[in-house]
């Protein structure tokens, strides 16, 4: 038994790449998540739709609402198998999911919010602080994910 | 705006819907009955969901109370060529009409599903177009007006929606053994691009006021939103079950593989 426990832990048919797949589905996930309840429902600050909205800016939001919710599904299905598998690499899924957050964060804030105009962070209020702490917060979280990746990280299987 | 004529096509077109609709149901009890009379186990989850499935039909038919306007009718829209197809590929319903038919009927069903047009109607682009451009017709252009106001184009164009709804529930998470079964990226990608479309049509509908036959601008953005959550969530689900059904058999193959690993390891021990 103890042979046949080592010898499934340590194929070789999942690499770290499955880790950092699904940390960057959930990262997206978590992030268009916490921007559809937290802004959307909860503090209203952000609009379902605003009058300067142009066709573009529709079709990107239409990917992003749908994309988001789909790699939150699609990554916490993939993160069970890595469970079940015994082949999840933790570090490389922060990598991940800060990588997957941090870039969805700064293309909703730069691509969507300024240059598509889907709507604001917040209204009759500067944005500027918004704004900055919106994409600064994107940012960071990504160059963290980007260290974490470069970072040596060893499988579980082979600790 | 006549609701009376909301769904299917004048007075007491609902009514004959409602009756196909327990004709279904009936077929359905019997053909469960036949096999368990065989001693052969039918999941209840697939009788429960062809129950669930037929019950939204029968909602989605009947006229939504006047004061709902608009967003009753999205609500409608929703069950019948969404949620119904959904619980009504789960229910398996071909795979036991081919257990529990004589072998007559099976014979023309066999021919039916294998037949050029049922395999090209399979494939992602059609599923897609056939899916998508059926509510870009109905809500972007007069064809919502005029179906208010002919029975028969209303009738035609939830045939449409409805069918089309269920060719998509099939692709993505049908328990029947059609023809080969769609890799789960192919499933995965159709599934985004269908909600993206979705959404893009609500925000559409909400942003430029359509239909405009439809009522006033807040009953209409009231009822595009309507469209784009419920739609969300109705898509979230079918993300589950697409995943789930992958997670099962992936797992079974993992459990086959950990079998032969323990085969071959007391055999070299």
């Amino acid at each position: 038994m103890m042979a046949v426990e080592r010898s499934s832990r340590s194929a070789p048919s999942v690499g770290t790449g499955r880790s950092i797949t699904a940390g960057v589905l959930m990262g997206v996930g978590v992030a268009a998540f916490i921007d559809e309840t937290v802004f959307h429902q909860l503090l209203h600050w952000h609009h379902f739709y605003d009058k300067s909205t142009a066709e573009i800016g529709l079709v990107s939001d239409g990917f992003f609402h749908a994309g988001g919710w789909l790699a939150m599904v699609v990554g916490l299905f993939l993160f069970a198998d890595l469970q079940r598998r015994r082949a999840t690499v933790p570090r490389r899924v922060w990598a991940g999911g800060l990588i997957g957050w941090g870039g969805f964060q700064l293309y909703d804030g730069l691509i969507q919010h300024k240059v598509f105009g889907l709507h604001q962070i917040r209204y009759e209020v500067d944005l500027t602080v918004y704004d900055l702490a919106w994409n600064i917060s994107g940012a960071v979280g990504l160059i963290a994910g980007v260290v974490l990746l470069a970072g040596r990280a060893r499988p579980v299987s082979a600790r | 705006m006549n609701h009376s004529g909301e769904v299917g096509g004048g007075p007491g077109s609902g009514f004959w819907i409602l009756n196909l609709l327990l004709i279904a149901a009936a077929g359905y009890a019997v053909g469960v009955l036949r096999l368990s009379a065989r001693g052969v186990h039918w999941p209840v989850t697939r009788s429960v969901c062809a129950a669930a499935g037929l019950c939204c039909m029968a909602i989605a038919v009947l006229p939504p109370p006047p004061a709902t306007g608009f967003s009753g009718h999205v609500v409608g829209h929703l069950l019948m060529a969404m949620l119904a197809p959904m619980l009504l590929a789960l229910s398996a319903p071909i795979t036991l009409a081919l257990r529990t038919t004589p072998a007559k009927v099976r014979r023309v069903l066999l021919s039916v599903l294998h037949s050029q047009l049922s395999r090209s109607a399979m494939t992602a682009p059609v599923v897609l177009v056939l899916n998508v451009s059926g509510a870009y017709v109905y809500y972007l252009t007069p064809l919502y007006d005029i179906a208010h106001r002919q029975p028969w184009v209303q009738g035609v164009a939830h045939l449409h929606m409805f069918l089309a709804g269920c060719l998509f529930s099939w692709f993505l998470i049908g328990r029947d053994p059609l023809t080969k079964r769609p890799p789960v990226r192919t499933r995965l990608i159709v599934l985004l691009l269908a909600a993206a479309s979705h959404d893009f049509l609500a925000k559409t509908l909400y942003a430029q006021q359509l239909p405009a036959a439809a009522g006033t601008p807040d009953e209409i953005q009231m009822g595009a939103q309507i469209m784009y959550y419920g739609g969300t969530t109705i898509e979230i689900l079918f993300a589950i079950l697409v995943m789930t059904s992958w997670y099962q058999r992936s797992g079974r193959q993992l459990a086959r593989e950990r079998r032969q690993r323990l085969r071959t390891a007391t055999q070299v021990g």
